[in-house]
């Protein structure tokens, strides 16, 4: 009984520990970018962890043994005799290694029942205070922290080469393009302008839908009928209709009039299929509409058709 | 041997700064319990009814101001006033002064209950007040000080006790943070801007920010802590020895911590660096001060079953423990790099707020009463109820508030494989996070009701005894001259020397800021110009005003930092030399809503207007307040002038005659911005002179001085 209630603390702890530990490590996917800090930190971490650890325990530990000595006082006041351990003998017994081990690096309180002799004379409005020497691990604990002070200090800025914040930055974002062009290679993501062909099949149209009502209607309305933005559903276009249009004022969008370049955050075939959903909306007749704005879009021209839109303008239409 | 002298300890100022305490408890939680509906019932800010007091921009200073300042400001001069006249075995030197600080701070206290609502307000968290209130706070600091030092001087007792070095180093760390902090230039009655400017600005706030939670939260606690606790648990204090390590220490590396608030931001990584090891060497030194605590308990720990106060005070000491290992973590960058801007700093200050401060002003306040009122408590079980019932309101706030800073964090962090962010809506990562919101509000109201359960206890406790006004004490006279301390521990010098003690605080404390602050200031290397950032136009300026009136900065940031992250999201990350007009920074310390710093351009004016008015209509789900007044508010541009003059005589470079053209200009630009709103299709008329012109041109401009190419505006 005495240990389960150890373990269960011990055991509530090391998932604190975890969680810190993850702390730590989750926002570093890439482990190559930038090792050495990251380590460092997840060593503090984990060294700090355990120390915490370390110190419940002792804390735990001295009260268990304080409320049997109170336990102890109680029972032989009203002359009881307690089952195990009394109190403890008068007779000063030489320490053991281990107990000089622990009392140099660990811990080195007076024991209640000897504290008058660190009591100090002279009291505060009754409030007495004892002179026990500074907890050992406290010490410790501190110079380490002093210690760990000094090495970051030196890496990263008297002497080492840890890397500045935007070093950082500029590392996270290589290894990022690597990943992406990795992850893009093979995949049928090489859509753009020049050759996006509007998508037919069900299930890409919900994806756009979903893309759209999350990203698109709050300017253009939910049912694309506009609102800050222009109308979707009707022939009218600013920067020209069909697929190829559409997709391209999505990716570079029109800064000029507030539509956003919507490249860095959907994938090129995020946007073909949220284009794809748009042109869907052609004659839904939704409540509310909003005037039309531009002109009637006739339909690409059939021959020289990529060659319209330029790319190299960015605010076509 | 010295006589013995009769004199009477003043119980009247204990209370009567025990009642503000407990009242401005209730007022400050209920406060804090609004914000939190108000997060999940956007309704709740009542903005959308044109009245635009009580919305959240404006209540959330009124919350920390509160909680802080009439709060634990009122129970710290509680415990003060008890603990100082015993350890010193004096009354309080003068009466009149003990009650010109009461009073005064009260006014203090009202002043920023009506100035915050009506958004007079500098911005900068925890010295919002504006500079004719600051001038009064110092006033009244000046009156306790010399009050408590006066005290000191014709104390009986030859050595100051260990709680007494708190108040001190308290008294003169607070004076020094708040003078600086408050160096401003007034244009107006209550309108003033700020002496460091960006940059320096966010540097000198979080010195400040950060040592007020050390020297008003934490170093008087502590004191209060040292009297309290030994003499609930009627036991000895662990050590001696340690006090003083840890009193010393702590002093000494706090103030140095500040730029922790600041890790990735604009500012120079040396100066984060700092931050960082001074945060981590901090973890000994404050737990010396929960070691003592708690080990001065050995030997009680059964009464701890038993006595609320003990259980109020473990549970307090132990907080501060949790918070005090919690902060430095959060100070390691790639903590930070997760925490920074979510709900997980608000779980943080809130177990160090509720926990530590709270239940300590509890415990203090269930001893006190029944001492006071020369009766038992009226109710023990209502008292345990309480420590129950707040112990639970504290885990039901701050466990949800972690896992809604981790998860949204997460959110905002996470790419699909392809290279694109996987929330671009910012939105879906607030709605996420809404069913923990809806947590935290019912652990707010355990926590509030268990508040109310206090002071009902507390009245009734009072109601049955009889207050004792004047406690007659007696004591031997103290020698003149201090006690021959040869021999003796080296540290029991500096303890019968009140000034020297003053001195050597202020010495221990004034080195971190200097470090960092100097250089910050005079070597111009520190923040690199950049020559496309340009002064404010007059319209802008305003609007920016009217930001700061509205409080946008509780929960819109000014700051990408560099991750690819923020940058795939916002756009560039911030350079320090973008903010070399900026008085105040506004850098801002939570993203409740996205970052700001580079919106100009994102949207057209016509999003802007209709999301001012309704951000449901533009973002569906937003929880953001609705602000129909400014649409309705006349542009007040009559201050322009007197702000102009005000900036430049702090350094903002406008031209000579800017402040006769000021209001011209200004109106000519809400045209251009009332034009461009017809062009797309509002057909609201006669906008070109509200307020909204104003903050539409402030936003536009946002972080687009870096995006034009040299000599080209």
């Amino acid at each position: 009984m005495k240990f389960t209630k150890y373990l269960f603390t011990l055991f509530l702890l090391s998932l604190a520990a975890t969680v810190w530990g993850q702390a730590a490590t989750a926002p570093a996917p890439d482990p190559a970018a930038d090792q050495l800090p990251r380590l460092m930190t997840y060593i503090l971490v984990i060294a700090a962890a355990a120390l915490f650890i370390v110190a419940m325990v002792y804390v735990v530990n001295i009260n268990q043994f304080l409320y049997r000595r109170v336990l102890d006082l109680e029972a032989s006041k009203s002359g009881v005799k307690l089952p195990g351990e009394t109190a403890a003998a008068a007779v000063p017994v030489a320490d053991s290694f281990w107990t000089t081990l622990r009392k140099k690096y660990w811990e080195d309180a007076v024991p209640i029942e000897r504290e008058h002799e660190i009591l100090s004379h002279h009291d505060f409005d009754g409030i007495r205070e004892l002179d026990n020497r500074l907890p050992p691990w406290w010490v410790n604990l501190f110079l380490i922290t002093i210690v760990w002070a000094g090495i970051y200090m030196y890496y990263y800025h008297w002497g080492g080469n840890g890397p500045s914040s935007t070093e950082e930055y500029k590392m996270e974002t290589e290894q990022a393009q690597k990943q992406q062009t990795a992850a893009l290679a093979g995949i049928a993501n090489d859509v753009d302008e020049s050759n996006v062909v509007a998508l037919t099949e069900g299930g890409a149209l919900g994806e756009g839908e979903l893309i759209f009502k999350n990203t698109c209607a709050a300017c253009h309305g939910q049912l694309g009928e506009g609102t800050v933005g222009p109308n979707m559903t009707d022939e009218y276009w600013v920067h020209g209709g069909g697929i190829k249009n559409i997709f391209k004022t999505i990716k570079y969008g029109v800064p000029d009039k507030g539509m956003i370049a919507w490249q860095s955050q959907l994938s090129a075939s995020d946007m073909q299929k949220v284009a794809s959903y748009i042109l869907t909306l052609q004659g839904t007749n939704p409540p509310n509409p909003k005037a039309p704005q531009g002109e009637i879009w006739k339909g690409e021209a059939p021959a020289d058709s990529t060659a319209t839109p330029a790319p190299q303008t960015g605010t076509g239409g | 041997m010295s006589r013995i002298e009769q004199f009477q300890y003043d119980n009247r100022i204990v209370r009567a700064f025990g009642m503000a305490t407990f009242i401005w408890g209730v007022v400050g939680t209920l406060v804090g319990l609004t914000l939190a509906f108000q997060l999940i019932y956007p309704e709740l800010n009542l903005s959308q009814t044109g009245i635009p007091y009580l919305s959240f921009g404006r209540l959330r200073p009124l919350h920390t101001n509160a909680v802080i300042f009439a709060f634990i400001g009122n129970g710290i001069f509680m415990g003060v006033y008890y603990s100082l006249q015993r350890l010193l075995k004096a009354r309080m030197i003068s009466d009149a002064l003990s009650w010109i600080h009461f009073w005064g701070w009260q006014a203090v206290i009202l002043c920023a209950t009506f100035t915050l609502p009506l958004g007079i307000t500098t911005s900068s968290e925890y010295a919002e007040l504006a500079w004719p209130i600051d001038i009064l706070i110092t006033l009244i600091w000046v009156v306790f000080g010399i009050n408590m030092f006066g005290t000191i001087l014709k104390r009986r007792e030859s050595h100051l006790y260990v709680a007494i070095w708190f108040y001190i180093a308290t008294w003169i760390t607070v004076a020094i943070l708040h003078i600086v902090r408050s160096i401003e230039l007034p244009y107006s009655l209550f309108g003033s801007y700020p002496l460091f400017v960006g940059v320096q600005d966010a540097l000198v706030q979080w010195w400040y920010g950060h040592n007020a939670v050390a020297f008003f939260l934490t170093t008087p606690y502590l004191g209060i802590m040292y009297y309290f606790m030994p003499k609930a648990a009627n036991r000895p204090v662990y050590s001696y020895k340690l006090s003083i390590i840890h009193f010393w220490a702590l002093i000494f590396i706090y103030i140095w911590a500040g730029p922790h608030h600041l890790l990735y931001s604009a500012l120079p990584d040396w100066v984060q660096s700092l931050g960082t090891v001074f945060s981590i060497m901090l973890i000994a030194p404050s737990w010396g001060g929960m070691l003592n605590g708690l080990l001065t308990l050995r030997g009680a720990w059964d009464r701890v079953r038993q006595d609320p106060v003990l259980k109020f005070m473990v549970v307090a000491v132990t907080a501060y423990g949790m918070a005090t290992f919690e902060g430095p973590m959060l100070s390691v960058k790639s903590v930070n790099a997760i925490s920074h801007f979510t709900d997980w700093t608000i779980a943080h200050v809130h177990v160090g707020a509720l926990g530590w401060n709270g239940f300590l002003t509890f415990g203090v306040l269930y001893w006190l009463w029944p001492r006071m009122y020369r009766t038992p408590l009226y109710s023990v079980k209502l008292a345990n109820i309480h420590f129950w019932i707040g112990t639970l309101g504290i885990i039901f706030y701050a466990v949800p508030m972690y896992f809604a800073g981790w998860t949204q964090s997460l959110m905002w962090k996470e790419f699909t494989p392809e290279g694109t962010l996987a929330w671009g809506n910012f939105l879906d990562t607030v709605t996420q996070i809404m069913p923990m919101y809806a947590m935290r509000a019912l652990g707010g109201t355990l926590f509030f009701v268990g508040v109310c359960i206090g002071v009902y206890n507390l009245i009734k406790t009072a109601g049955q005894g009889s207050f004792l006004s004047n406690e007659a004490a007696e004591a031997p006279a103290r020698e003149p001259r201090p006690v021959s301390t040869a021999g003796q521990y080296w540290h029991r010098w500096i303890e019968q020397r009140p000034i020297q003690m003053l001195l050597a605080s202020a010495v221990l404390i004034s080195i971190g800021g200097i470090v960092q602050i100097i250089p910050m200031v005079f070597v111009e290397s520190q923040v690199p110009k950049i020559s496309t950032v340009k002064p404010y136009t007059p319209l802008e300026l305003a609007g920016r005003d009217i930001y700061i009136r509205e409080g946008c900065v509780g929960c819109h940031s000014q700051m990408v930092r560099p991750f690819r992250s923020e940058t795939a999201r916002y756009g560039e990350y911030s350079k320090s030399g973008e903010y070399v007009f900026d008085r105040p920074f506004l850098w801002g310390s939570k993203r409740t809503g996205p970052d700001l710093q580079r919106e100009g351009g994102k949207y057209p004016n016509s999003w802007h207007y209709n999301h001012m008015i309704d951000p449901r209509t533009m973002s569906p789900g937003s929880i953001m307040p609705q602000y129909p007044h400014l649409a309705d508010n006349e542009l007040d541009l009559s201050e322009l002038p007197a702000k102009i003059s005000a900036l430049r005589r702090l350094g903002t470079p406008y031209p000579a005659g800017m402040e006769e053209r000021a209001i011209t200009d200004a109106q000519q630009q809400a045209k251009k911005v009332a034009g461009k709103l017809k062009e797309e299709g509002i057909k609201d008329e006669g906008m070109e002179t509200k307020e909204i012109m104003a903050i539409i041109a402030y936003l536009q401009r946002l972080g687009t001085d870096i995006k034009v190419e040299p000599g080209g505006r």
